[in-house]
């Protein structure tokens, strides 16, 4: 009796324990969703407010009214009697920061680099680990060291190469390369290792199909899923690429978007807080809505990623 | 052993490819200036066949190394000049391949309003390129820019740098390609004249307008802390160094502190180091004479608090002290005083301004319109040129449009003789009478260098950065850094 | 032996896919990745500026390392590189070690069966999106927010309060903190939920075992946990390290005013710096290429260092054993005939 009381007790106090435990966590939790969420919700706040709200008062609450208005200067669109030192801010940032064309060199270069990255490292880590040959198990290796250099150090090079070949403001230097991905490589063949049977190459040559055939209408189905996670970063990552884009591209018809953002963060006249605020906030805008459209799918895939390690 | 095996493998690998690579790299290196050559041949031929009228004369100044051949063609297209009226211009050599006329900039304000009066004669389009955000990015990205291949008809460079391009044959081409000569500025101010001139002798840039510079202040805060009343009394409280500092002194008391005489150590520094009338750059060598000089004085301001040394150029901070009323002026170039300029933005609602010529007689900055070599649209781009570098009448038009000083004395004169300029910013002042004075008196070829805006950015952030330490130190650390950027000056 | 000899005839014949598999990303990859690389090699031996094509043997590399060179700035690019190696460091640090930390601990309560959490997968992924959001629009968004004065939002509300304005984007440690605050914000998500999966790959019989024997969750989580995660911990450690060597947008845009700030400039700043001024006559390229090379040879180091660290002894003994046991195997399949295919 004395026995269960005790035990009752100690569990009681095992409760209690762990409620305060889980309502720790959950303040803590709660505070860093507002740490990361914050900054955003001031971006959207911000972008809806005028130059002069922003002006007279930074910390803005609540949303504004100047959305539309914010829009217009961006897009040079202001009604002919808005008068020329308003006419001046509009033609400065829409010539710097054209947001459809921006958005659409963006999204050339991250779909082109997507569909490469995730289809020549499928074709390699299926060459690895398909075929035997002599230099198979160094080329492995070569993929894997290579994995660590940093882009920098071969970004003065790669400048003055393109420079050369006269490929500076040209989209090519920035979505052939996206060809050989050593770490999307690495990812793929460990994945290969754990669930693609060799057997099926066996049974389809029996069968009398092609390697490349086998390879893409047999292994490329049955990879799908690890290409569908590293297609997701390919993509983000390209969209979001700054340092070899902005080395490239110069001409103001092939900005993305990250340049752009950039380039209105230098203004030093006739700056407009609102649209400024409005630029940076369509600069990550699609990335955002991907991503929570996505998100359940991306979380499951950087927590792959951590497994295969 | 089969590791062994395995990284022997790996490192003859890695030796093939790279030996194949570096073979190849050589020969492309050896090969790139044949291919720069034949491009540009490729060039005169189309320019050839454009204007079958023209000379051997001509291919041989779009040669990079007839330099003299070209200064000999500006000649001939002087003599040609003389008797033919100035707007007829001579021959252009460069092609009317393209009907888009491509001007790549680094600020749009200035070819904003330029567009806003031109009216296209050839072209079916006139567009700018704005390489975006400010100057010194400029210098950076446009290099790459204009050797890239893609169009660009004309550029525009700024003082700090437009040595870098106009001495760089595969950067930019002879305004006689254009038909334009030295001949066609007569009325020019002649130090626009110089500096668009290269080592060689050969016209490349034009600019269109004198940067000259002056002082604009607060009235309302003058007349209620130092009792002035006009623009005469004010610019006899400042109209030496001497009085400046004195009449900083005493706003300083009559505010408390609250007040400040200017705001930045930029605009400061472009106003006196005119005074000093001196080169940064010596030969090879960096002059920290100037340096020292003005760091002494600006330490000396910082500390009796009569400019705010933490304050950017340019930036939201000095834009404030304007419109919150927290400043008695600043120093600004005639391109800050137009409608949306600087001036404009800066004094807000805050005060009723006023410009005068202030302590010292300075120029700041002024862009030089520049020809790529690979203009395509050498009739149009010929015209806008003129329109806003030789023409009298478009460029008084250009100035009351845009309030900027136009490079033009017939223009200017005429504007402040019919009293037709009024500038709202400062209460219907005319700043083109105050600045014609200081624009007549620019002299600033024989001081300026490629390495200026490296030179100046340098300085000013080094200042700002360590305005505490003694002035030797701060130009120590000056010329550290600009040497460990600049490997050719000593 | 007819069927080896034919299976033998098949696996020559196969092994031509294998080349033709692998041939795009070699070929890629030498020619995107290995000739620059090379050519930044060949860069470092030549001058800068007007020098620029000139041989100048070590030079570069004897005045970032020694001050010791034909520039009359030999001494101060020395420092200024110096500064840069050290403020790449520093702010790798100041990210990594709150990062590892943070992370460590929210993916320890996010696994722990006993902690009742709401709302866990929401907390995840509102963790996890910083990261992916644009670097550069990042950085111009806590420039707008963070200015130096109380004409930003940050300042405004510390003026309201009546404090004086702090300079988060000038002071020159501040704006380290503020960077290293970033990019933890940055970061802290991504590596939370791989140390999330690397928690949950633990066998759960160990934690109850643990459990019954006795053990408190700290007790478990410094003998179970820890050491489990080590191999995830290094390859987080690796990849941030990397990732720090080369950071670059944060830095670089993080300023007030045209120039970019000397006190964030960090090696992948001061080698694009020195590449990317203009005119080749402008620029130094030789001191960029020696930078590059210097910072490969680190990385190179670190890298080897932390996996022959993180290597498993018995793993590796367990590892020599199995490839004594496949090469005898194969030994003998040579003999009779290859049978891989």
């Amino acid at each position: 009796m004395s026995m269960k009381q005790q035990y009752g007790a100690q569990k009681d106090s095992y409760h209690t324990q762990i409620m305060i435990k889980s309502t720790i966590i959950l303040i803590v939790c709660i505070i860093l969703t507002l740490i990361c969420l914050i900054p955003i919700l001031i971006l959207l706040v911000n972008a809806t407010h005028s130059h002069t709200e922003l002006a007279e008062n930074p910390s803005q609450f609540w949303f504004g009214s100047s959305l539309k208005e914010n829009m217009n200067i961006l897009l040079n669109k202001l009604p002919s009697d808005a008068g020329k030192a308003m006419t001046r801010v509009a033609r400065q940032y829409s010539s710097v920061f054209n947001v459809g064309q921006g958005y659409l060199n963006s999204l050339i270069i991250a779909g082109f680099t997507t569909v490469l990255t995730v289809f020549f490292s499928a074709m390699t880590s299926y060459g690895l680990t398909v075929y035997d040959f002599k230099v198979k198990g160094p080329a492995y290796t070569f993929i894997i060291a290579v994995m660590m250099i940093p882009v920098q150090v071969s970004s003065a090079g790669f400048v003055r190469f393109m420079y050369s070949l006269g490929l500076i403001n040209n989209f090519i230097p920035l979505i052939v390369p996206a060809v050989a991905a050593p770490a999307v490589i690495f990812f793929m063949k460990s994945y290969m290792k754990s669930s693609f049977p060799l057997e099926i190459v066996e049974a389809a040559r029996i069968d009398g199909c092609g390697e490349f055939r086998t390879f893409v209408t047999i292994a490329l189905p049955m990879m799908k899923p690890a290409m569908a996670v590293q297609a997701i970063f390919a993509f983000v990552a390209n969209w979001n690429n700054y340092y070899t884009q902005n080395m490239i591209l110069k001409n103001d018809k092939m900005m993305t978007v990250p340049i752009m953002v950039s380039k209105v963060l230098q203004f030093d006249k006739n700056v407009n807080y609102g649209v400024n605020y409005l630029c940076i906030m369509l600069s990550i805008l699609p990335i955002v809505i991907v991503y929570f459209v996505l998100s359940k799918f991306i979380i499951a895939g950087v927590a792959l990623g951590g497994v295969k390690e | 052993m089969s590791k062994l095996k395995r990284t022997l493998a790996l490192l003859a690998t890695l030796a093939v490819t790279s030996t194949a690579f570096v073979a190849c790299g050589d020969k492309k290196e050896d090969s790139a200036p044949d291919s720069n050559n034949n491009s540009v041949a490729d060039n005169n031929s189309v320019a050839d066949d454009g204007n079958a009228d023209d000379g051997a004369a001509d291919d041989d100044a779009a040669n990079d190394d007839a330099a003299d051949d070209g200064a000999a063609d500006d000649d001939a297209a002087d003599d040609g000049d003389a008797d033919a009226p100035a707007a007829s211009g001579g021959d252009i050599s460069l092609p009317d391949t393209d009907d888009v006329l491509t001007i790549v900039c680094w600020t749009d304000s200035d070819l904003s309003n330029m567009f806003d009066i031109y009216t296209p004669v050839q072209a079916s389009e006139v567009k700018y390129q704005n390489c975006g955000g400010n100057g010194t990015e400029a210098s950076t990205q446009y290099a790459n820019y204009l050797n890239s291949g893609d169009d660009v008809d004309l550029f525009v460079a700024e003082a700090g740098w437009i040595l870098n391009y106009i001495n760089d044959d595969t950067m930019s081409a002879p305004l006689s390609d254009l038909g334009i000569s030295t001949a066609d500025y007569a009325d020019a101010y002649q130090y626009t004249v110089e500096i668009g001139t290269d080592n060689n002798g050969v016209l490349k840039g034009a600019s269109w307008q004198a940067a000259a510079g002056g002082w604009a202040y607060n009235a309302d805060l003058a007349k209620e802390y130092l009792g002035v009343e006009t623009e005469e009394d004010m610019q006899a409280k400042v109209s030496s160094w001497d009085n400046f500092k004195a009449t900083a002194e005493e706003l300083k008391t009559a505010t408390d502190g609250a007040v400040t005489m200017t705001v930045s150590l930029g605009g400061l520094w472009q106003a006196y180091s005119t005074a000093l009338n001196a080169a940064w750059v010596d030969g090879t060598a960096i002059n920290t004479s100037i340096a020292a000089d003005f760091t002494a004085m600006a330490k000396e301001y910082a500390d009796n608090g009569y400019v705010d040394p933490s304050v950017e150029q340019w930036s939201t901070e000095w834009e404030n002290y304007g419109k919150d009323g927290k400043t008695l002026g600043y120093f600004f170039s005639t391109w800050c005083l137009g409608e949306g300029a600087q001036l404009d933005t800066n004094c807000g609602t805050a005060g009723n301004w006023r410009i005068i010529q202030g302590p010292q007689e300075y120029f700041w900055g002024g862009s030089w319109l520049c020809v790529s070599p690979n203009c395509n649209t050498a009739t149009e781009a010929a015209n806008f040129i003129r329109t806003f570098t030789c023409n009298a009448d478009t460029m008084e038009e250009y100035a009351l449009y845009s309030g900027d000083f136009a490079n033009n004395k017939v223009a200017m004169n005429k504007i402040i003789a019919d009293g037709s300029n009024s500038n709202s910013s400062l209460g219907g002042q005319d700043q083109f009478a105050i600045l014609a004075d200081v624009a007549e008196g620019i002299k600033m070829s024989d001081s300026i260098s490629k390495y200026d805006q490296n030179l100046k950015d340098t300085f000013l952030t080094t200042l700002k950065e360590n305005i505490k330490e003694d002035t030797d130190a701060i130009v120590e650390k000056f010329k550290a850094q600009a040497l460990a950027d600049n490997t050719d000056l000593s | 032996m007819a069927s080896a000899a034919q299976s033998r005839i098949k696996s020559i014949s196969y092994a031509k896919y294998g080349y033709m598999f692998i041939a795009p990303f070699f070929l890629v990859y030498c020619f995107f990745q290995i000739w620059p690389l090379i050519y930044t090699f060949i860069l470092s031996f030549k001058g800068n500026q007007s020098n620029n094509e000139a041989f100048v043997g070590l030079d570069n590399y004897t005045t970032i390392l020694f001050g010791q060179g034909m520039a009359a700035g030999a001494e101060a690019t020395r420092q200024e590189f110096l500064q840069a190696l050290g403020n790449t460091f520093i702010l790798w640090f100041g990210n990594f070690i709150p990062q590892i930390l943070l992370s460590l601990l929210l993916a320890v309560w996010f696994t722990d069966a006993k902690v009742k959490l709401p709302g866990k997968g929401f907390f995840k992924i509102v963790m996890y999106m910083p990261n992916i959001i644009t670097a550069a629009s990042v950085a111009a968004l806590y420039v707008s927010l963070f200015g130096d004065s109380e004409y930003y939002f940050v300042n405004s509300l510390i003026a309201n309060m009546g404090g004086d304005p702090v300079k988060f984007v000038t002071d020159p440690t501040i704006s380290k903190g503020m960077v290293m605050f970033i990019q933890t914000w940055l970061w802290f998500g991504n590596t939370m939920i791989m140390l999330m999966s690397g928690i949950m790959g633990i066998s759960p019989s160990l934690f109850e075992a643990a459990d019954i024997d006795g053990a408190n969750s700290t007790q478990q989580f410094f003998t179970i946990t820890l050491p489990l995660l080590q191999p995830i911990m290094v390859y987080t450690l690796v990849t941030s390290m990397i990732g720090g060597l080369q950071m670059f947008d944060l830095p670089y845009l993080y300023h007030n005013g045209s120039n970019f700030s000397k006190n964030l400039e960090t090696v992948a700043v001061y080698i694009y710096y020195n590449f990317n001024k203009g005119t080749v006559e402008q620029a130094n390229y030789g001191y960029a290429g020696a930078a590059s090379i210097i910072i490969f040879a680190i990385t190179a180091v670190l890298g080897s260092i932390t996996f022959y660290m993180n290597r498993d002894k018995d793993e590796i003994a367990k590892k020599k054993q199995r490839k004594r046991a496949e090469k005898q195997q194969k030994a003998k399949m040579k003999q009779g005939g290859g049978l891989t295919i």
